[in-house]
């Protein structure tokens, strides 16, 4: 079902957490809301699934208005960080709960618990209570409970926050098979830009209460609207140099050295502060446009390595290379930047 | 014995030496006393052996042969050496010899029969009136004298001729004693009082009701409270709170004034014609219903706080899962709040049953176990026979006996809550990860 947010508007007492902001997330899709602590997604997810009121703005499911609609009759079913699972009752007691609630015949609450519970293989654990679990059972319980009546919605706050590394990993595909399964439309909450990138169809970056940017997860990587943007997705992030406009270039700070402009780059005029995003994949060795600096920083990853090189002017550029490049701490380099790829921002941080 | 040992010996002695003294001991006392029939009557020094009219009820009571009583009661004339003493100083050395000589050791059962052998002695005194006289010379009597031994006692029935079997002697001196013995009669006798049974119900509808009532309130307070805005619900919390704060005296005074038949309930409905009366003590019913109340008004403070706290812990994440699954109120409180507070109400159940059972001083100040015993329970029928008996005669040793059934009941009672709550959990070490 399609959720239309227009001009929400939300605060606690005195501080306004989010002001005006509007956002449409389509039939069937899975939608990040992603950003740092304090950004105002997971007070968003709330707004949508009715836990907190707007003092401002319109909430639509489809053609409806549920704005003024309670939590219990929105028909959302939500995952929290810490799963919310009930103590006191069984994993089927728990999945069970959205229809006990609804009174809904004992046959037909079997049939549709074995069902779920089918669905995100916890088939086998019914009996047990969610202390008896592990991590990823208990996200799949939640899972399971958020689901079971067929909501129109399903939001995940931080689902995968609480997990290890490697469930994690599981988790993530996981969560994506089950949403592609039941075609439901799906918000996701999170912090972390790997998990918005590789689960939703689109990524809402947030700061500060406001959506900075909207778009697919390979557009937003790609073109990113603001240095905030770039520097929020990627890892390693993305590295950042600092230098005003000269002559049609880019003078570094504190250096002589001046780059080339990419081409399309609409430059501001001499003198202005401009600053340059590099990728550390388009920092290599082979590249053409030469420049020179110490290995500062040597992580071996196995499958490839990173290394951090400080330029002359102090400042830091990253790169990821394939494995046994064998480069050491405190060698000199001279590697290249691939020119096209290079991210132009403004003083105020968006994208020239 | 290492030093830090004695450290913490020392530490602990305070707490040793109140256990001793506010529970050890009163609970020996309490034992000791009950297997004694102690009351004002007996005192609780020692008594003294006298034969008197309602000693002489008692014995026949407990069963002695009627002849035997009547013999005890009866005065009785014995020529004896003291008598004859006596006579000789009254009425001359010849008349003494010749009683001595001739009626030595003879017993009259009547003054009129030792008249009229004196009769048939020749050195007899003229008159009739001294005839009389000398007679009572040798009326001998146990009636109405204090011996401090029964040995004594013994002696000086024997000495006026009365022969006693021994098992007619061990019932004398164990009947008319006069001061404290040990016995097991209190329990018997306990079970045998049909009012005591009565009490007993009462204490059981008594602790059942206020439990009810306080726990009830409790939890409707918590729940209530919970939901209401931070500043109103410490506000309600701080005014549900005054009852357990205010003095018990001053609690209950106003209870009575409510109550009085010139107090606030009969002013109020004597604008709508009901007639004045008295409350809390019109009636039987009337009586528990304000019992439960003040009782179960004190308690509720304790469960709000309980209940209020353990509510709070739950994740606030658990009370919005249930809300966006659809539980409305009510089956908010009834599915995700009342299981988990599973443990606090055992717990104040547990709790307050132990100190319902021994605690009386609201029932004792508003009602005192009126009208006519409606509202008396245990441990109040223990204080009454024991220390404020409205007819006089406190009973300590019954009174000691009642109270160590409750604590009998209550030691058990703990034993099995301690089973219950798993006291050995419960102090095992905290696991922080769930």
């Amino acid at each position: 079902m399609r959720i239309s947010i227009e001009n929400f508007t939300k605060s606690f007492g005195d501080t306004t957490v989010i002001e005006d902001m509007s956002l449409e997330i389509g039939d069937g899709e899975m939608l990040a809301l992603l950003g740092p602590s304090g950004c105002g997604k997971s007070t968003t997810l709330f707004a949508i699934c009715g836990i907190h009121r707007m003092n401002a703005g319109r909430l639509l499911f489809g053609d409806a208005d549920v704005t003024e609609v309670s939590s219990q009759k929105r028909n959302v079913g939500v995952v929290f960080q810490n799963y919310a699972l009930y103590p006191h009752m069984n994993v089927y007691e728990n999945i069970a709960f959205p229809l006990k609630v609804r009174k809904e015949s004992r046959a037909e609450v079997d049939r549709k618990v074995q069902e779920i519970a089918d669905l995100v293989h916890i088939g086998e654990l019914l009996q047990r209570r969610p202390v008896q679990l592990s991590g990823g059972q208990q996200q799949r319980v939640a899972l399971a409970r958020a689901l079971i009546r067929k909501p129109d919605i399903l939001l995940l706050d931080e689902p995968l926050a609480n997990l290890d590394a490697k469930l994690r990993l599981e988790m993530r595909s996981e969560i994506r098979r089950i949403q592609l399964a039941t075609g439901i439309t799906a918000v996701l909450v999170t912090h972390d830009q790997v998990e918005a990138m590789s689960m939703c169809d689109r990524i809402a970056i947030m700061d500060k209460g406001r959506i900075v940017q909207l778009s697919t997860p390979k557009d937003m990587y790609e073109n990113p609207s603001s240095a905030f943007v770039a520097g929020f997705l990627g890892n390693p992030p993305i590295a950042f140099l600092e230098g005003t406009v000269a002559d049609g270039g880019f003078r570094l700070a504190n250096s002589r050295v001046t780059l080339p402009v990419p081409s399309g780059i609409e430059l501001p005029g001499d003198g202005a502060p401009i600053r340059f995003g590099v990728r550390p994949e388009f920092f290599q060795p082979g590249n053409p446009l030469k420049v020179s600096g110490k290995v500062s920083f040597v992580e071996i990853q196995g499958r490839e390595e990173l290394y951090d090189v400080t330029l002359e002017n102090g400042a830091v550029l990253r790169s990821i290379q394939a494995q046994s490049a064998g480069f050491r701490l405190g060698e000199d380099v001279s590697w290249g930047i691939a020119q096209d790829k290079v991210l132009a921002f403004g003083p105020d941080g968006n994208r020239l | 014995m290492r030093r830090a040992h004695l450290l913490g010996l020392g530490f602990l002695s305070p707490a040793l030496a109140i256990i001793l003294m506010l529970f050890l001991i009163p609970v020996l006392l309490t034992v000791m006393f009950s297997f004694t029939n102690m009351s004002t009557a007996t005192g609780i020094s020692g008594g003294a052996y006298e034969i008197n009219a309602a000693s002489l009820r008692k014995l026949s009571d407990a069963g002695a042969q009627e002849s035997f009583v009547e013999t005890l009661g009866k005065e009785a004339f014995v020529v004896d050496d003291a008598g004859i003493t006596a006579a000789a100083a009254a009425y001359g050395e010849q008349f003494a010899n010749e009683v001595g000589s001739q009626m030595l050791g003879e017993r009259f059962d009547s003054r009129r029969d030792l008249e009229r052998a004196f009769r048939k002695l020749k050195s007899r005194p003229r008159s009739t009136r001294d005839i009389k006289k000398a007679a009572d010379l040798f009326k001998r009597s146990v009636l109405n004298v204090r011996f401090e031994t029964a040995g004594g006692l013994l002696d000086a029935v024997t000495g006026n001729g009365i022969e006693m079997t021994p098992d007619q002697q061990e019932l004398l001196t164990k009947t008319i004693y006069t001061g404290w013995t040990w016995t097991s009669d209190n329990f018997a006798l306990m079970a045998q009082i049909p009012y005591v049974w009565r009490v007993a119900g009462n204490t059981l509808m008594y602790v059942v009701l206020t439990l009810a009532a306080s726990v009830g309130l409790g939890l409707f307070l918590a729940i209530t409270t919970f939901y209401l805005p931070s500043g109103t619900a410490t506000t309600f919390r701080a005014i549900w709170f005054f009852p357990r704060i205010l003095p018990n005296v001053i609690f209950v005074l106003m209870w009575k004034w409510l109550a009085w038949d010139t107090g606030f309930l009969s002013s109020l409905l004597g604008n709508f014609g009901v007639p004045p009366r008295n409350w809390m003590l019109d009636t039987g019913a009337n009586a528990w219903v304000f019992i439960v109340l003040i009782n179960g008004i004190v308690g509720a403070s304790l469960g709000m706080i309980l209940f209020g706290s353990a509510i709070k812990s739950i994740p606030q994440s658990m009370l919005h899962a249930s809300e966006v699954d659809g539980a409305s109120r009510w089956q908010q409180i009834r599915y995700i709040i009342l299981p988990q507070l599973r443990w606090p109400i055992m717990f104040i159940c547990a709790y307050s049953t132990l100190s319902l059972l021994t605690s009386f001083e609201y029932i004792l100040l508003s009602t005192d176990g009126g009208p006519g015993g409606a509202t008396e329970v245990w441990s109040l029928m223990a204080f009454h026979t024991a220390l404020d008996n409205y007819a006089g005669n406190l009973q300590y040793g019954l009174g000691a006996a009642m109270a160590l059934m409750l604590v009998i009941v209550g030691i058990l009672a703990s034993l099995v809550y301690l089973r219950i709550f798993n006291f050995n959990d419960l102090v095992a070490k905290p696991r922080i990860e769930q």
